[in-house]
């Protein structure tokens, strides 16, 4: 492989890791053929040590674990809401884009439609609805990894879950003829049903949906310490 | 390493499994770094290695003779 290619390479794991391992592993690397197996198995091993660093070998305090202790309320509260944000703006984005290019004439961007309009339209209803699910997994792989307790993390999970569960999106034009389309977002618990509230129910799902792979993992360590 | 591996197993680990694996063994102390030879580095088992490893292996050794018995069964 490039020695170039495989000094990238190395570079993807973390810096205990590197330091330990790094100069030997670059030259298996250098030494060893390339091909897209050999990237790929290099990149997902990287990310696995991220996640799941070897024992004993992080024993240093990263930036990022010192975060996670000095200010949790940034790590569980602000950033999975800056990511949501920013997820909603761009989903929002492609309902506008989109009504604007494939749908110049209509009042609202919300009618059925078919072929490639309908396809860049799913790509945005794809990030609207699986952006709190995804957020709330990576808040569960951070607390997992830093082994935190649950309380932070939680707190985190029910503001994505409420956001998530409220979140509507409003499409409208002006009044003037072939007005300007507008679409904007809006909290509300809606109507009920059976007595809940639509956005709770909604939010209690993705509530659910963004636990799964955390309990999943607390079951399974809980299982092995018993055996 | 890699190459001896596929002649023992039939199975080729990429390079980053294989230092996955590497760095976990050697943290478990059941391997140890010997002194680099250029830029690679050669590793050898140690003691502690040496008895889990027969542990393994005895128990593999177990299960596969248990287990052929009953295929004769079959």
């Amino acid at each position: 492989m490039n020695s170039r290619l495989a000094h990238l390479l190395v570079f993807l794991y973390p810096r205990p890791w590197r330091e330990r391992y790094g100069a030997e592993f670059e030259a298996l690397l250098h030494n060893g053929g390339g091909g897209l197996r050999t990237w790929a198995n290099v990149v997902w091993s990287a990310f696995h040590e991220h996640v799941f660093p070897t024992p004993g070998l992080n024993t240093e305090h990263s930036q990022f674990q010192s975060w996670c202790v000095r200010a949790p309320w940034a790590m569980f509260g602000l950033a999975p809401l800056l990511l949501l944000a920013a997820a909603y703006f761009v989903a929002c984005f492609i309902l506008w884009s989109g009504w604007k290019i494939f749908l110049p004439g209509t009042n609202t961007p919300f009618v059925p439609i078919d072929g490639l309009a309908n396809f860049y339209f799913q790509v945005g209803r794809l990030i609207y609805f699986s952006a709190p699910i995804v957020i709330g997994w990576a808040i569960g792989l951070v607390a997992a990894r830093q082994r935190l307790k649950v309380v932070w993390p939680g707190a985190g999970w029910l503001l994505i879950a409420l956001i998530g569960g409220t979140a509507q999106v409003r499409a409208s034009r002006t009044t003037v003829l072939s007005g300007v389309g507008h679409v904007r977002m809006a909290f509300a618990l809606g109507p009920s049903v059976h007595g809940i509230p639509d956005g709770l129910f909604h939010g209690l799902v993705i509530l659910s949906l963004a636990v799964l792979p955390y309990v999943i993992w607390r079951l399974q360590k809980a299982l092995a310490l018993s055996d | 390493m890699i190459e001896d591996i596929v002649r023992l197993s039939g199975t080729r680990l990429g390079p980053g499994t294989l230092y996955g694996a590497i760095a976990r063994l050697e943290q478990q102390g059941w391997i140890e770094p010997l002194p680099a030879e250029e830029r690679r580095r050669p590793y050898r088992i140690t003691g502690e290695g040496l008895r889990i490893l027969r542990a393994k292996l005895t128990t593999l050794q177990q299960f596969s003779r248990v287990g052929l018995k009953r295929l004769e069964t079959l």
